[in-house]
């Protein structure tokens, strides 16, 4: 944009002038000046952003009656200079010009707008679905906590997780499968309205879907919320529900990983029963950790399945009715099979397949296993 | 809802920044009062009768809780400790000193919150359906359009000086519950031959001197065109509306001095010629927008609630409380609650500091740390658990936001009027707390059932008097406050203007006026008749005479 | 007879030209002027934007608003008649 201290030559027209004898003068001369009369007089910026649209390449210069604060108006509806007034602080022209770094809508400028400086952003960077979260305190936070319960068992893990004062939005992510009892009898006993997430994929055992409303009334649990994959997706993607035969990752993709972030969008934390003993992915596995931005509470991680046994019987708690026919970990229904003696709790889980895990308790950067 | 990434933040910041510049520049005589005045107005600074008033934006009506607890903050630190929602979902201050204002703007921006172009002649909120997202009839949510308009029309560089204010309000259903249009332009979702969004534009509303009810100037603009199609209007409008007479200058009156075909036809001149392709909404970005307004995830709950339907039998005031302010949500369990703002004797839409701290705290407890201003000037919790109503009325009633009048008589829709507005004719809120007075028995108003008065203080219409379906004005009869009365007006899909009826009344006979005007309902009404569908079927007659005869026996 | 008013810049409170070109807050404090000198007072007020915001003529009788806007006049001085302001203390 140009700072013009003398009277320009060239056609000169009001901004009150009518368009169409404005696109005549524009289209015989390379140089046009329009007049703003009174500054409030927005017709400038229309008739300007007009002749632009419609093919005039020459020089567009604001005259008359213009503020510095109308700077980026006017260069972004497409005039290339501004015939100053006598007087005029040129300084301030220039600093209300570069007052804001970008604008949302496109104009008649060559500069990004903000929709496609994101648009660029994305592009850089690995795809999100639900808005970035901060990661650098929580870590800390983890840390703290793994070493503030080192040798503590799963109900003081919960208890420190639990806390109000560190101000987390908790909830907990439950399958209501083999051993989810041990987990969601330990947090009702110190919270029963911590909310509970279950992925209703639509292809669960009817046993698991009893177990849930059985468990979760013996427990008192009060919101129990059940989250279904996106209607329109699953009409595109699995309309048939048969995604899980030739892409098992994507069926999980749609009725467990995405809907879970939907979900859990809201949370700081999420508590899950996951623990080291299950399969080698899990091995590490410490009762706090940090994924996508979201704390993971696993109180359970240091427990074997003795452990966890002990504590169904010492409780007396109902049993998946499916675990006695030999399923060990159970999923949905076309991609979970009985365990053979030997084989480690996970094993019937996509057995066939080099998937072990379903991706929701991966982190985003990182690809499912093909 | 909708959360600013960085892009959002920092244009919000320079906009405060810009702001303080041209503070300090007025201060110094760089500029002058009528050079700073439309940018003042631009950031939401009125200058009133008393003080500065400060209008903050509240995009398409919506709160989080931490918002919520920051307009308190700043009624109680920068002004007199309340604030007043408007028929435009913003909220507005009374009394900040312009030498605050930047500091007020930095405390709002660390919120999402600001004051762009809540005033002046540019683009101002867009508004639409309070139950946005929990009602049962809606096409689908309509605020992730809004919020794309919201970017779209923000420090726009051709519609910044234009020739009036221009109001925008979407719906997603059928039925109009934004009052669409009474709008310069109103779009209505709808589906489009390809299945996909589409958008029925009305054009030319507005209220004011001279009222319009919008009309349709195209039946389904697709959704990525509505940006193109609303840029050709705007243009349109922009080179051809008045400039000589503000009173002259809205859409409303070149659409009606043209006729709509032949503003059609200009609109669809400049739509041919711009360029369609750049203002296509990146579909990347619509969905970015849309995943901010997923629904909140709902507990699994069965339709019916124990609690409530105990809490029902066991109190008549929270019965009466359900079944005005508590209404239906598409999500089995829930419901949306409306939290009025119109206690007898109240200043309609006015909230102290200490009920918006206490509304925060509501919705982060109850409604997913939602709450919604409304064009009736009250505020929604909009996805509450039955189970939650009864816990939740008892919090409201403490604090006096419980009463149970949500679309009854007493649920007035009143400008300021004269005490705080430099543009009123007569004083407005005295007489709505006179007709609140006069109709306040519960039991009276639940016979009557839904009514809506509306009052403006001035011809300005700010209290959308044409369209209450009794309308009052108040005017100025040599010095003195006289107040004219309307009847049969509607802002819904209904919309109609309401009729005069008669001579202006001083401002002690309105509310007796009123009064008899709805006694001659209860004697005429049929069976299940609304007080708006016996005036559709008898005409104003039947209440013109009520309104007199006892005004007229005394004269 | 007339007295000046207009907002104060920066807190937009009403105002007053008093005697001696003073600014005063109250009506009962405002010079009052003969109508010829009232314009000049105007124009003085008016030379002076820093302070004195859309300065204006408002015909009085004593110090009583009595035009045709004494109304207005009457509430700008007095402030709100009714409303939540009235219940506000000012901090200590």
């Amino acid at each position: 944009m140009q700072w013009l201290e003398s009277v320009q030559n060239g056609p000169r027209l009001s901004v009150t002038t009518p368009l169409e004898e404005v696109e005549t003068a524009a289209a015989n001369t390379d140089a046009l000046v329009l007049e703003f009369d009174a500054f409030r007089d927005g017709r400038g910026f229309s008739l300007a952003s007009i002749l632009r649209e419609r093919g005039y390449a020459g020089r567009l210069i604001a005259a008359g009656h213009v503020l510095p604060d109308q700077a980026r108006h006017l260069r972004r509806s497409g005039f290339d200079a501004v015939e100053l007034s006598p007087g005029a602080d040129i300084e301030t022209w220039k600093r209300m010009d570069t007052a804001f770094d970008a604008a949302y809508q496109p104009a008649e400028e060559k500069a990004q707008t903000i929709w496609q400086r994101r648009a660029a952003a994305r592009a850089s960077t690995p795809p999100r679905e639900t808005p970035p979260k901060p990661d650098g305190d929580l870590q800390a936070l983890a840390d703290r906590l793994n070493a503030q319960v080192a040798d503590a068992g799963p109900a003081q893990i919960l208890t420190a997780a639990l806390d109000p004062a560190l101000g987390l939005n908790t909830a907990a992510i439950s399958s209501f499968g083999a051993e989810s009892a041990a987990l969601l009898h330990l947090i009702a006993e110190q919270d029963r309205s911590v909310p509970v997430v279950f992925l209703e994929t639509g292809q669960h055992f009817f046993q698991t879907l009893q177990y849930r409303s059985q468990l979760s009334e013996k427990l008192g649990l009060s919101d129990v919320r059940l989250v279904t994959p996106d209607a329109t997706e699953k009409a595109d993607l699995d309309a048939r529900d048969d995604l899980w035969k030739t892409d098992a990752d994507a069926c999980c993709d749609l009725r467990k990983t995405r809907p879970l972030a939907r979900a859990t969008a809201g949370f700081s934390a999420l508590i899950t029963g996951r623990k080291r003993y299950q399969n080698e992915d899990r091995a590490e596995l410490l009762p706090f950790e940090v994924l996508d931005g979201v704390l993971r509470i696993n109180p359970l991680a240091a427990w074997t399945a003795e452990d966890v046994e002990d504590h169904l019987v010492a409780h007396d708690l109902p049993r998946h009715p499916l675990v006695d026919q030999g399923y060990l970990s159970i999923g949905c229904w076309p991609c979970t099979r009985a365990v053979e003696a030997g084989e480690d709790a996970r094993a019937g889980r996509w057995s066939g397949l080099d998937k072990t895990e379903c991706g929701i308790h991966l982190g985003r950067s990182q690809p499912i296993a093909a | 809802m909708y959360r600013y990434d960085e892009f959002d933040a920092a244009l919000v910041r320079e906009r405060v920044e810009e702001f303080r510049d041209q503070v300090e520049r007025r201060a110094s005589g760089a500029l002058t009062e009528d050079q700073f005045k439309p940018l003042r107005l631009m950031n939401g600074v009125y200058l009133q009768l008393h003080a500065y008033m400060l209008r903050v934006a509240v995009p398409y009506g919506v709160m989080s809780g931490a918002q919520m607890r920051r307009l308190a903050h700043i009624a109680r630190v920068y002004d007199k400790g309340y604030g007043h929602f408007t028929t435009r979902c913003n909220i507005q201050y009374n009394w900040p000193a312009l030498t605050d204002l930047p500091a007020i703007l930095s405390e709002l921006a660390e919120v999402e919150m600001h004051a762009i172009q809540t005033s002046g002649n540019c683009i101002r909120n867009t508004t639409t359906d309070v139950f946005a997202g929990a009602a049962d009839d809606e096409l689908e949510d309509p605020r992730p359009w809004c919020e794309v308009i919201r970017q779209w029309s923000t420090i726009h560089p051709e519609f910044s000086f234009l020739p009036r204010k221009f109001k925008i309000a979407v719906v997603a259903a059928e039925k109009d519950r934004a009052a669409i249009r009474t709008h310069d332009v109103g779009l209505q979702i709808v589906k489009g031959a390809d299945g996909g969004t589409a958008f029925r534009v009305f054009v030319g509303g507005g209220q004011g001197r001279l009222p319009h009810i919008a009309q349709e100037i195209a039946p389904a603009v697709p959704g990525h065109e509505l940006l193109a199609y609303l840029t050709a209007i705007l243009r349109a409008w922009n080179l051809l509306g008045r400039r000589d007479n503000i009173h002259k200058a809205r859409i409303k009156i070149l659409v009606a001095s043209l006729g709509i075909d032949a503003f059609r036809t200009e609109v669809d001149k400049h739509f041919a010629t711009l360029r369609q392709e750049d203002l296509r909404i990146p579909d990347a970005e619509l969905t970015r927008i849309q995943s901010y307004f997923t629904p909140p995830v709902f507990a699994d709950l069965p339709k019916t609630s124990a609690a409530f339907d105990r809490a029902v039998l066991a109190d008549p005031d929270f019965a009466r409380f359900s079944r005005n302010n508590i209404r239906r949500h598409k999500q089995p369990g829930y419901a949306s609650v409306i939290v009025s703002l119109k206690p007898v004797d109240g200043v309609p839409g006015d909230i102290t500091d200490a009920q918006m701290d206490l509304v925060a705290d509501l919705a982060e407890r109850y409604s997913f740390d939602e709450v919604r201003a409304a064009y009736e000037q009250n505020l929604v919790l909009p996805h509450v658990r039955l189970d939650d109503t009864p816990a939740l009325w008892r919090e409201l009633l403490a604090a006096g936001l419980a009463t149970p009048n949500a679309d009854l008589v007493t649920d007035i829709i009143a400008c300021p009027g004269l005490d705080y507005c430099s543009l009123a004719n007569a004083r407005s809120i005295p007489v709505a707390q006179a007709l609140s007075r006069q109709l306040g028995d519960l039991d009276y108003q639940e016979r009557v059932g839904p009514v809506r008065i509306n009052m403006s203080g001035c011809i300005n219409a700010c209290g959308h008097h044409h369209v209450g379906h009794i309308g009052v004005l108040g005017v100025d009869r040599k010095g003195e406050e006289y107040y004219q009365i309307t009847v049969g007006g509607s802002p819904d899909e209904q919309a109609a203007l309401g009729e005069i009826v008669g001579r202006s009344l001083p401002s002690e006979e309105v509310a007796p006026a009123i009064a008899r005007a709805l006694d001659r309902y209860l004697e005429v009404r049929t069976e299940g008749e609304r007080f708006i569908d016996t005036v559709r079927r008898l005409g104003a007659d039947p209440f013109r005479d009520a309104i007199y005869e006892t005004a007229d026996a005394v004269a | 007879m007339k007295i000046i008013t207009a907002n104060r810049l920066s807190d937009g409170r009403v105002i007053y030209v008093g005697e001696a070109g003073a600014v005063v807050d109250s009506l009962s404090a405002a010079a009052v002027f003969e109508p010829e000198a009232a314009d000049a007072a105007l124009a003085e007020a008016a030379a002076q934007p820093a302070v004195f915001v859309n300065p204006y003529l408002v015909e009085v009788t004593g110090h009583t608003p009595s035009g045709r806007d004494r109304l207005k006049e009457t509430i700008r001085s007095a402030g709100p008649t009714v409303g939540n302001s009235l219940k506000h203390r000012e901090p200590a």
